[in-house]
């Protein structure tokens, strides 16, 4: 096994904030509180840091590292019910499809909860509509994510949750 | 693969669907225990009932409709992977046929060369360009390859590889069977 650092402090730390903020703002906070607002706008600063940070970052936290990619996902897929092992050393083609389908429900979220703050949009059914439309989507697509990196954890015999937390990942030097 | 593949857009699209039809499912489920979270048991005595069974009829019809197309989709994979191991199978066959030829008949290094592309399909004009010599000499080099198969030319070469190919079992009979499946 070969030790490789994958993760940078800003992609761990941004993953984490957000999903913490999901969580409090979705099953914890009450949704008419301010300080539902403020966890609101928390995420989204994490969110767009995240995307400057997929500019200037390091390697894999670059976009150019997990373009979107269709053909390499159903690959990927393939690799999934055959159960072959193939390491992604950064984002697996699924994963980045994940990735870019959370950053845009989040901004969508974002912008709706800031309209419902505006006098112009304020009480609108179809705002608030959508702010709960895409909340609804982002906790599926959360259960989704889960579920898919307990799966590749298992298949790749690499710990993925693991390696979010210390930016390592532990792969068989051979597969690299 | 490549994009434009039908096997990839029939993927794609059944993945979405599955995506769409089990977010909708999630979403009634989700909407069924809140209820039951606000109402308790009550939610059997409000008359709202018609509204809870038709939320769990379609949560129900929707998640075995998601089983059915994730079945249908493992499938597809798993048949394109088969198809994908025969194909590296046959053509590695091929590969060894060709060399077990060679040997046979005493071809020379550039003999063997030239005999590759001729069954790959390239005219002597293509030959002779990705080999940088003259057409003259892809043409002697070519008689010289038929005469020492003891063929007419370069359909009956290529029809003896084929022979071989089709009398051989390939992973015991695997790939025979599946292109007979496959049919037109």
């Amino acid at each position: 096994m070969e030790n490789r650092k994958v993760w940078d402090p800003v992609v761990r730390l941004t993953h984490w904030g957000v999903a913490l903020g999901i969580v409090l703002n979705g099953a914890v906070i009450d949704d008419e509180s301010k300080f539902h607002t403020r966890v609101g706008y928390t995420v989204l600063a994490l969110v767009v840091l995240r995307l400057v940070w997929g500019l200037v970052g390091s390697r894999h936290a670059r976009f150019a590292d997990f373009p979107p990619n269709p053909s390499a996902s159903m690959d990927q897929l393939s690799d999934m019910v055959s159960g072959r092992k193939r390491i992604h050393l950064g984002h697996t083609p699924l994963g980045a499809l994940m990735i870019y389908n959370l950053w845009a429900s989040i901004l969508l979220i974002g912008l709706s909860g800031y309209m419902m703050t505006t006098t112009a949009f304020w009480g609108i059914e179809w705002v608030e509509e959508m702010h709960e439309l895409f909340a609804n989507w982002v906790y599926f697509s959360a259960l989704l994510h889960v579920v898919a990196v307990i799966l590749e954890s298992r298949r790749t015999g690499v710990n993925l949750p693991r390696s979010m937390v210390t930016g390592v990942k532990s792969v068989p030097s051979e597969k690299v | 693969m490549k994009s434009g593949n039908p096997i990839l857009r029939e993927g794609v699209g059944l993945g979405l669907l599955i995506l769409a039809q089990s977010f909708a499912a999630f979403f009634f489920l989700s909407d069924i225990f809140f209820d039951f979270i606000k109402q308790g048991s009550q939610i059997f005595n409000s008359g709202d009932t018609s509204h809870l069974i038709l939320e769990v009829a379609a949560a129900v019809t929707l998640i075995a409709s998601v089983g059915f197309e994730v079945r249908y989709l493992i499938r597809l994979l798993l048949r394109q992977e088969e198809l994908t191991r025969g194909m590296q199978i046959a053509s590695g066959a091929l590969h060894d046929l060709m060399q077990a030829y060679y040997a046979d008949w005493r071809l020379t290094p550039s003999e063997q060369d030239v005999a590759g592309f001729a069954i790959k399909g390239a005219s002597i004009a293509e030959i002779a360009e990705l080999r940088g010599s003259a057409q003259g000499t892809i043409k002697a080099h070519l008689n010289a390859i038929y005469r020492k198969a003891g063929v007419a030319g370069r359909g009956e070469l290529i029809s003896l590889l084929i022979e071989d190919l089709m009398s051989a079992p390939l992973m015991n009979g695997g790939v025979a069977s599946q292109n007979a499946e496959l049919g037109p």
